[in-house]
């Protein structure tokens, strides 16, 4: 009777131990951010025109941006902004050949500054980067490829697919990595029709890190989804330059909850380009967009503001077809 | 300048490009040490000479002596233009291993410091991959941005060599598990002030364009200080020429610098025909030898400057360079450690309560109890002449006040370094490359007293020491191999590591696999 007392005694004491070590479990950051930059000369910043072309190509694009508050847990007064706001520089380089384009991506942290605190038995520690205490990190790198399989680079109606690979160069403690390797295959469109430009896109966001036990936390394979349109200005006769704007809408949906409203994120920016042909026919494009969460999970920011400049040359003359 | 002589001028600099064009592959960094040179450099680069004059009479045009690298296939396709490009793209790879036999050492880390050259036999390795982006922006505005992923080993923790590192890829942060950083991204502006044309040949960190032999050049943005000061057309891509530190740049050069070798600030640079200057102030690390860096260069800084002069000295090309420099960082006078120690013994190693290098040796002063604000300076001399088209030979010396610790790349406060290189033209084969040359470094007096009383800087200190000056020579030989790769087989020896004669000699054999693209 003593020893089964005794046993009793240490299984409630295991028991409790485990309850206090849930109680105070630590949530790991995981990569906020969810403006998925398009390719660089891709138009957008996050729809795809399709617009590749020609022989041997390529583009380089620099783009920066700011998010205020692009993570918050609970609600109410017990809200925390467990990112305050997160900032960047992205490298892209793209080569495109035909109706083919590979690129990559390097994105630089140049802030991501958070605050800690519990909620729900959960503690979450905010993330300090700054430029002096990481003065040459990068975000996860991105290698990805894209193919447009209908219509021409102008056509009215232009479908293409793309995939994309993330290393894990971040780290999860800057809330710029989930630590893991993952992978983006999407379903391209977009077309021209007269002073109209349109695009979007449709895809899977394969994604290992699931914490779903937290909420706001990634929870696995998410849906991608994006829409775009503007219109063109010419702003001069010959068209050499052309100001394009209008609004992007872009969201992602854990599968696991699929449009559940905490598992689920929609922002939309309202963006304009200007794109200037020169001399050498380069095109080069000055990006500027601002907007917010519309539902603010999963990364959708408050607020946030972008720009970029990008510069696409053509090597070769287009191919026949 | 006069026009013949500019023209020769030009000719040489030519020459200088062709012969290093893929010479200059990056660079940057890091950190070091020291010993006794003992070598008669100045007979070998004779013999050398001789050889080399001879062989020029008979070697037949070379075929082909341009490495290979894609945007010059590109321009040789007709798909870019290398004489007038509006971006580049380069690559490296770069693998170097490094064996150190057993050596004779009486003693090891004595008393708990932390810094020695362990004596055993250890392996060291790094792997380095680097691309290279350069954008126009507009007339004369460049922007780079140069990603790279380094993995590394170093022997004894990088501890133990004060001036004379065997491998200068080597960094302070390095780790076996590959990491990706952000080697440099910056702005570049050059303002023609006229003068005669230049061709600047595409290349790394170069697009290729033709600039005004009077020009001023305005950079800013994160960089490496090597990549406009003290730079040589003989020796400074270290992944194609001589593997230890003490020939990528002086010794004794506490350049501003991050962990990595690389930092963030300004260089103005004015041209005019053969002569240069350039002046540039760059942050610090926050604490000596740290990645972190601290950017109130208002408050903290590392000033360059330095003047150089072009020649042609009997139809060959050379320059020579004077280099100062000043830095102001946070950092502990030698002296002012010995006498915190001395006035209360409780200030010890041991006892660090601040940022220190870890020894727990309870009897030695430390550098945590004296740092504040410090000025460490210095001046040197970079010499280079070639000898003949495919000869060349260069000497540098530094001399540092050594008053203060190591902030940002060695622990030498004194150092020389010369040395030969050619190119296998000679010997039919125009991208190979054997070079043999030699390097020593010195401590100033109060950092001897420091380091013999058991003190520890970041890089050295054996509990003891018999102080000496620290020196190297090395050789190796570069084959390439279908024009984008090159092998290298190299031999070092290494007297008195850390400045101390009780140790050593080190012998360390190194091999290297190298590719550009």
């Amino acid at each position: 009777m003593r020893s089964f007392s005794l046993l009793a005694g240490v299984v409630v004491a295991l028991g409790s131990l485990t309850r206090v070590a849930a109680a105070q479990s630590e949530a790991r950051g995981f990569a906020v951010e969810r403006l998925y930059l398009s390719a660089p000369g891709a138009g957008w910043f996050v729809m795809d025109d399709l617009s590749m072309h020609g022989g041997l190509g390529g583009a380089v694009a620099l783009t920066s941006g700011y998010a205020r508050k692009p993570l918050q847990v609970g609600s109410g007064a017990q809200r925390l902004s467990v990112v305050t706001e997160q900032s960047f520089a992205d490298f892209g380089f793209a080569a495109t050949f035909d109706r083919f384009r590979l690129y990559l991506n390097l994105a630089a942290p140049l802030s991501s500054k958070g605050r800690n605190g519990t909620r729900n038995g959960e503690h979450f520690t905010g993330p300090s980067l700054t430029l002096k205490n990481t003065p040459d990190g990068f975000e996860d790198a991105r290698l990805a490829t894209d193919v447009r399989l209908l219509g021409q680079a102008d056509s009215a109606f232009r479908l293409g697919l793309g995939a994309q690979l993330f290393f894990p160069t971040g780290k999860r403690s800057d809330y710029d990595s989930d630590g893991t390797y993952r992978a983006m295959a999407r379903a391209l469109f977009a077309g021209d029709i007269a002073r109209f430009s349109y695009a979007g896109e449709l895809g899977v966001h394969i994604r290992p890190l699931n914490e779903a036990a937290t909420p706001d936390w990634p929870r696995g394979n998410e849906l991608l989804f994006g829409l775009a349109a503007g219109l063109k200005f010419p702003l001069d006769t010959s068209a050499a330059t052309v100001l394009v704007a209008g609004p992007e809408l872009f969201g992602e949906s854990a599968f696991d909850s699929l449009l559940g409203s905490r598992a689920t994120g929609l922002e939309g920016l309202f963006t304009a380009r200007l794109e200037v042909v020169s001399s050498r026919a380069e095109l080069v494009r000055f990006k500027l967009g601002a907007g917010g969460g519309l539902e603010s999970h999963l990364g959708a920011p408050e607020w946030r503001a972008v720009a970029a400049v990008e510069l696409s040359d053509q090597f070769t003359e287009p191919r026949e077809h | 300048m006069r026009g013949s002589d500019l023209s020769s001028q030009q000719t040489a600099q030519r020459r200088i490009a062709t012969f290093t064009r893929a010479l200059y592959r990056g660079v940057a960094k890091r950190a070091a040490q020291a010993k006794v040179w003992r070598f008669g450099l100045l007979g070998a680069s004779a013999l050398l000479l001789s050889t080399a004059r001879a062989g020029a009479q008979a070697a037949p045009p070379a075929p082909d002596d341009e490495p290979f690298d894609v945007m010059h296939l590109l321009s040789d396709r007709g798909l870019h233009d290398v004489r007038d490009e509006s971006f580049n793209l380069y690559g490296q790879f770069t693998y170097i291993s490094s064996w150190k036999r057993g050596f004779h050492a009486p003693y090891t880390n004595a008393n708990g410091s932390t810094n020695s050259l362990l004596p055993g036999a250890e392996r060291s390795f790094t792997g380095s991959f680097t691309l290279f982006f350069g954008l126009r922006l507009w007339h004369g505005g460049e922007v780079y941005f140069v990603p790279e992923a380094i993995s590394e080993r170093p022997l004894s923790a990088l501890h133990g060599l004060g001036g004379s590192i065997q491998n200068f890829e080597l960094q302070k942060t390095g780790a076996t598990t590959p990491q990706l950083y952000r080697a440099r991204s910056y702005f570049r502006q050059t303002i023609g002030l006229g003068g005669e044309p230049v061709e600047k040949g595409s290349q790394p960190l170069q697009l290729g364009t033709v600039v005004d032999s009077h020009r001023l050049v305005l950079a800013v943005g994160n960089f490496t200080i090597l990549d406009f000061f003290d730079k040589s057309s003989i020796v400074s891509d270290p992944r194609r020429t001589f593997f230890n530190m003490a020939f990528m740049t002086h010794a004794s050069w506490d350049f501003p610098a991050d962990a990595r070798g690389y930092s963030w600030g300004g260089v103005a640079e004015l041209y005019w025909d053969d002569w240069s200057m350039r002046v540039g102030r760059m942050t610090p690390p926050r604490n000596p030898n740290e990645l972190q860096i601290d950017f109130r260069l208002w408050k903290f800084y590392g000033d360059q400057l330095e003047l150089e002069h072009d020649h042609v000295l009997f139809g060959e090309p050379g320059a020579i360079r004077i280099l100062g420099f000043q830095n102001r960082v946070d950092s502990a006078r030698f002296d002012d450690a010995i006498a915190a120690f001395r006035a209360d013994p409780g200030k010890n190693a041991a006892a660090c309560t601040s940022y220190n290098y870890g020894s727990t040796n309870a009897n030695a002063p430390d550098l945590c109890w004296a740092r504040k604000p410090n000025v460490k300076r210095g001046v040197g001399v970079n010499v280079e002449q070639y000898l003949a088209d495919d000869l060349g030979v260069f000497a540098r010396g530094m001399y540092a006040d050594g008053n203060t610790e190591v902030d940002a790349f060695n622990s030498a406060d004194r150092s020389l370094s010369f040395g030969a290189l050619a190119k296998g033209r000679l010997w039919r084969r125009p991208l190979d490359a054997v070079g043999v040359g030699g390097g020593m470094s010195w401590i100033s007096s109060s950092h001897a007293r420091y380091l013999a009383l058991g003190g520890v800087d970041g890089f050295i200190g054996d509990g003891r020491l018999r102080a000496g000056p620290e020196s190297v020579v090395e050789a190796f030989y570069s084959v390439n191999l279908l024009q984008p790769i090159w092998l290298s087989a190299d031999y070092q020896r290494i007297w008195n590591p850390g400045f101390n004669r009780d140790r050593g000699p080190v012998d360390i054999f190194g091999a290297r696999a190298h590719a550009e693209f």
